[in-house]
């Protein structure tokens, strides 16, 4: 199955680049550790056998686009596409300048579940294949089914991947809602039983690992700005120090710039070194941005940016 | 409820309530002192990150006052500081904060009387909640 959506995917490719429909292809190929994919951006034609598209390709790829000139295609999950379509209503690429390669996926595989679930490391688990709504894992000589729930990036639960929009090819079938909306609130609901001092508490803890290497907002497609606030200098908003205290600061108003923007692809968590559960704060910033404005971010290419619009009688409930 | 006086950051716009706040003083209003005012010239300048700020350093609450919507000298800009710091108080209450310590509020230059009390009534929102030791370490 996943053989013939590569083939689809090669072959289509292939073709963008022979024809010239586009001057180069930002996809996912194999990565050098098992069950890894890592980006491939390329304009040989020769390169186009190395794409894969498998449920290990947790990239969001339009971090790149910024960054690359002429016609690019690109390869793109549900919220991979929403960020593309963002960072078209910031005026941060042109539509014409893209060609999105659509490829509706499940899920990607949480490897830190697996490994918890098979209590080995990933390079002794065998295989891991979907079989319908359940993942195959193959280990130590055997095999066994797990729910989407088990494996799948917190990221991915609750995800509604039906809203495809502005692609211009697709590849493979649009998957349904994986195990319903409500799956991906369960870690906000979780987190608001708690009592705010506690919840403060709770994020002090988490922020006093946090290193400050930034790569949550490397990896994040809606963190574009040349300059961030935390390297300005006059004013100093945050101390170069990792407190803990600046370390929450950062990410909190962080949180507040992706605000609109964010499609809640994950990436943020999963590239965290210190395993701060960013996506509790992704997904909040999401419940808000739709409980107070009825929006989702990347739906619309032609809407403006939600915090550069206005309605003149809203939220006045919410001043005093 | 606390003894002591909180200390609130109030950001208030150039046109509208800065001389809300002028007016309450030349007309001799009584307000609690625990104002520290800094003007700006829109609240459309306030960023979150001067919100935050502002806790980290030790106010125990932040008042960003503005013309009332419509009224803004610059058009649109309170239109903007509403979406921008009703996100920032939503997101900052799942954070754990008190929701009184990030307070917005619309003040013309004629409300002098109003001026004074918005800041009666932040103050003692912010009396009855315990001083800010959110950043303390």
């Amino acid at each position: 199955m996943t053989r013939e959506i590569e083939k689809k995917l090669r072959d289509a490719v292939r073709e963008l680049l022979e024809k010239g429909t586009i001057d180069r292809i930002v996809g996912y190929e194999a990565g050098s550790l098992k069950f890894s994919t890592t980006p491939l951006i390329t304009s040989n034609k020769a390169d186009v056998d190395r794409l894969v598209i498998n449920p290990f390709t947790h990239s969001n790829l339009s971090v790149f686009l910024r960054d690359l000139c002429g016609k690019v295609g690109i390869v793109a999950k549900g919220c991979d596409a929403r960020s593309i379509i963002s960072l078209i209503q910031d005026r941060q690429i042109a539509r014409k300048d893209v060609f999105v390669i659509g490829a509706p996926c499940g899920g990607v595989i949480d490897l830190a579940k697996v490994e918890k679930l098979t209590g080995l490391d990933r390079d002794e688990v065998d295989d891991i294949v979907w079989q319908g709504e359940k993942a195959a894992i193959t280990f130590a000589g055997s095999t066994q089914k797990f729910s989407a729930k088990e494996v799948l990036a917190d990221s991915c639960l609750g995800c509604d991947p039906s809203d495809f929009k502005e692609c211009d090819m697709l590849i493979g079938e649009i998957e349904p809602i994986v195990g319903g909306k409500e799956l991906g609130q369960d870690r906000i609901r979780e987190m608001e039983a708690m009592a705010p001092a506690q919840r403060w508490e709770f994020w002090k803890k988490e922020f006093s690992r946090c290193i400050r290497c930034y790569g949550c907002r490397q990896v994040c497609p809606a963190c574009f700005c040349d300059r961030c606030f935390v390297e300005e200098t006059e004013p100093r908003w945050i101390s170069p120090l990792p407190k803990w205290q600046d370390n929450l600061i950062f990410q909190v108003v962080r949180m507040m710039h992706v605000a609109g923007r964010c499609t809640n692809c994950g990436e943020c968590e999963r590239i965290c070194p210190a395993n701060i559960p960013l996506g509790s704060l992704t997904k909040k910033m999401e419940e808000i941005v739709d409980e107070l404005f009825q929006y989702r971010a990347g739906t619309d290419k032609d809407a403006p940016p939600l915090m550069a619009a206005y309605q003149p009688d809203e939220l006045e409930d919410l001043m005093r | 409820m606390n003894n002591s006086e909180p200390k609130i950051v109030a950001f208030c716009c150039n046109w509208c309530s800065y001389a809300g706040a002028d007016l309450a003083g030349t007309s001799r209003m009584q307000y609690p002192a625990n104002l520290r005012i800094i003007r700006v010239m829109c609240s459309g300048r306030v960023n979150p990150v001067f919100v935050l700020k502002a806790l980290r350093v030790g106010a125990d609450g932040v008042l960003v006052l503005g013309c009332h919507p419509g009224d803004c000298h610059y058009l649109t800009g309170n239109y903007r500081t509403r979406r921008r710091l009703s996100i920032t108080m939503k997101f900052m209450e799942y954070m754990g904060i008190e929701p009184e310590r990030i307070q917005v509020s619309w003040c013309s230059a004629s409300e002098g009387s109003r001026f004074a009390e918005v800041v009666t009534e932040v103050t003692a929102d912010l009396k009855r909640i315990s001083p800010n030791r959110l950043f303390n370490d």
